[in-house]
């Protein structure tokens, strides 16, 4: 399957499984699809473990939400409404926003040394989008309803019909681009245009998505302002771990299997000079926000006070924070492949408990309830709700190693540029 | 237009809950999906406290945020002032919840508040959730106003017995279970509240029982400074309590 690299059309896809199929016969063909390919490779072997996790949990969730339906979940009126899938639904899509942050660093900013990465970051930027809108419909009552209900009823008040807005042009606006540098046009009018709109699209859905949380004046703990701007600070922190994760899972954790204009910028001073950018500002809001909410006696803030004593908390303040700043700005340590990597780990680790405790603290001081509801609420995801999450995941992992096996994601622009990544055409291939 | 509003005399309210069964009879409310509540509280610390209680429906506000949250307009507010929310267009996200400051919305589809699960025990048909042999005539009810037992995968609250109080004569000042020619249009949590704790009536009609009420006996309502503007408004006398504070925390 190796000549199947960058097909130039779907139809041309289309046609290589027919007539591989027609070779090899069924059983063959279905084994050669599990690992993309007769020799063993990377790619392969995240689609094939992407998928078959993906099927084992989405066979599990299958089976629970038409038999349990939503009483699987842990979720309750009586505490805590939105659970785990919603926050893997909020990392998912940040992860997503923060990966077009990062690729428009070269395409709409011109910093010329983030092209190697462009364009894996706009392929992982539509499936981490992919995965978070399939975890949000398995846990809404109906999701395919939304399709009609919401253009029909137009409500242009509630921030989550703008988050849902944007997030649609997104993803659009993505696909677009993808298709674009699919074949080859970095740099015509139409490709620079859909450029700066996918990063002002994805500015306006992962700062709308900041607002449906940060317009809740009754949920103090979310309440303000900054809650858009800390979604997507932290945003572009997720989408660096990710782009930083996943380009070095393709060519095996070692930057010598890298091709020259992306083993110059991974081993440059550019990746980790953003990288601690990005970690410092996080830390820097997440330490604010704490202090704000532990000093203030408003009701409603004693949530902060739970953060406080969770484990969780430290955890991705010391480990998922602050080490990764340390590691990504002493010099001897930020360009070293295997920091560079632990620090991707951590950070990708303190963004979900994150998303996770900003979702569960900002809910656990219940409304007027019964009077069986006495003290903060309590919660802990169902085995239904992390197997929604572990499928979130599978289909990343899965579509990440199918990419990585179709499309060159380590394409540039075929001309000269200059920078710390100079580019030629030799170079590229 | 009449714009319909509660009032509730803490003073006069002893705690019963015979608001919250005769709601959960009207409307065929599970167990514990109590629409209308009673909530009960501690005050202060051991040996000076004090144990309270405090009724609550929806609150059916004027700037109601669960009404401007919903990304379909499947929760909407009427012209006579009810907010009620529409099954068919409702997609379960439960966003209305979230922006509830009074928590008074349930979510159909999670495990059972109290046990054992009575949708397992009367199963569901006709795309209802649950189907007890009690429930509600076919004719009375209506999803479009979320009225009768819900389907799966939507958000229920109490609706002020819409199907009561729309049948009800149009320039009427108050509904009183006290009145046979109002009896049937008022709601049941205030026809069923034996101390006369609960009125209801036109809050824009100065002539009305309970706008003179708020008036007389400073009316007040719950968690003001959000700005919701509740349409029940609470009389506290000296006897009565509104908490202060909504996690009511137990000393």
């Amino acid at each position: 399957m190796n000549y199947l690299a960058e097909p130039r059309s779907f139809a041309e896809v289309a046609q290589y499984l027919l007539n591989l199929w027609r070779r090899e016969g069924t059983l063959q063909f279905l084994r050669l699809s599990l690992t993309l390919g007769r020799e063993k490779s990377v790619a392969g072997e995240m689609w094939k473990y992407g998928v078959v996790i993906g099927l084992l949990s989405s066979a599990f969730v299958a089976f629970m939400l038409p038999t349990e339906g939503g009483a699987a979940f842990n979720t309750s009126s009586d505490g805590i409404n939105w659970g785990l899938a919603i926050s893997v639904y909020v990392f998912l899509a940040l992860t997503s926003s923060g990966l077009t942050f990062i690729a428009s660093l070269s395409m709409v900013f011109g910093f010329r040394e983030y092209y190697p990465i462009a364009k894996r970051c706009i392929w992982l930027a539509i499936i981490t989008l992919g995965a978070g809108f399939t975890v949000l419909a398995l846990e809404l009552g109906h999701p395919f309803r939304m399709l009609w209900a919401m253009p029909a009823g137009m409500q242009y008040l509630s921030p989550m019909f703008w988050m849902g807005v944007f997030y649609m042009i997104d993803l659009v606006l993505l696909l677009i681009k993808f298709d674009r540098l699919w074949h080859d046009d970095w740099h015509s009018p139409l490709s620079q245009a859909l450029s700066i709109a996918s990063f002002v699209a994805v500015v306006l859905a992962s700062g709308m998505l900041g607002l449906v949380f940060g317009s809740m004046v009754m949920r103090p703990m979310w309440y303000g302002s900054f809650t858009a701007v800390y979604f997507i600070l932290t945003a572009a922190l997720s989408g660096a771990a990710v782009i930083v994760l996943a380009t070095y899972l393709a060519y095996g954790f070692r930057h010598e299997n890298m091709p020259e204009p992306l083993r110059s910028m991974a081993s440059g001073k550019a990746l980790p000079k953003v990288f601690a950018t990005l970690t410092g500002i996080a830390l820097f809001s997440v330490v604010t926000r704490l202090w704000t909410g532990l000093w203030s006696n408003l009701d409603g803030l004693e949530g902060f006070h739970a953060l406080v004593g969770s484990p969780a908390f430290h955890i991705e303040v010391w480990a998922g924070l602050l080490l990764p700043f340390v590691l990504m700005v002493a010099p001897t340590l930020q360009r070293q492949a295997r920091w560079q990597i632990t620090a991707g780990v951590l950070v990708l680790l303190g963004m979900f408990i994150d998303r996770y405790q900003f979702l569960v603290t900002g809910q656990a001081v219940p409304m007027f309830k019964g009077a069986w509801v006495s003290g903060l609420a309590e919660y802990v995801p169902s085995l239904t709700e992390w197997m929604m999450a572990v499928l979130g995941f599978a289909i990343v992992f899965a579509c990440y190693g199918l990419g990585e096996k179709l499309f060159d994601l380590a394409s540039n622009p075929r001309h000269q540029v200059r920078g710390s990544a100079e580019l030629t055409p030799a170079a590229q291939h | 237009m009449a714009k319909w509003g509660m009032v509730i005399d803490l003073e006069k309210c002893t705690g019963c809950q015979a608001c919250t069964a005769a709601c959960a009879m009207e409307n065929n409310r599970l167990p514990g999906e109590n629409w209308q509540d009673v909530v009960f509280f501690t005050e202060g610390e051991y040996p000076s406290v004090q144990v309270n209680w405090f009724p609550r429906p929806c609150m059916h506000c004027e700037n109601a945020s669960c009404v401007k949250v919903c990304p379909t307009r499947a929760t909407y507010k009427t012209e006579d002032g009810f907010v009620l929310v529409d099954w068919d267009r409702c997609i379960g996200c439960k966003y209305c919840m979230i922006a509830c400051p009074y928590g008074v919305r349930f979510y159909i589809d999670e495990k059972p508040l109290i046990g054992p699960d009575m949708r397992n025990v009367f199963r569901g048909k006709d795309g209802r959730a649950w189907n007890p042999p009690w429930k509600m005539p076919d004719a009375l009810e209506d999803r479009r106003h979320g009225i009768g037992i819900q389907p799966r995968g939507v958000v229920s609250k109490c609706t002020f017995c819409y199907h009561r109080v729309s049948k009800a004569p149009r320039d009427a000042p108050d509904l009183s279970e006290h009145d046979p020619k109002t009896r049937e249009y008022t709601p049941a949590c205030v026809v069923a509240c034996q101390p006369t704790a609960r009125y209801f009536g036109d809050l824009d009609n100065p002539a009305s029982e309970v706008s003179k009420m708020i008036a007389n006996k400073n009316g007040v309502r719950l968690l003001d400074h959000l700005g919701n503007k509740p349409q029940v408004y609470y009389l506290t006398g000296v006897g009565g309590a509104v908490p202060s504070n909504r996690a009511i925390r137990k000393t």
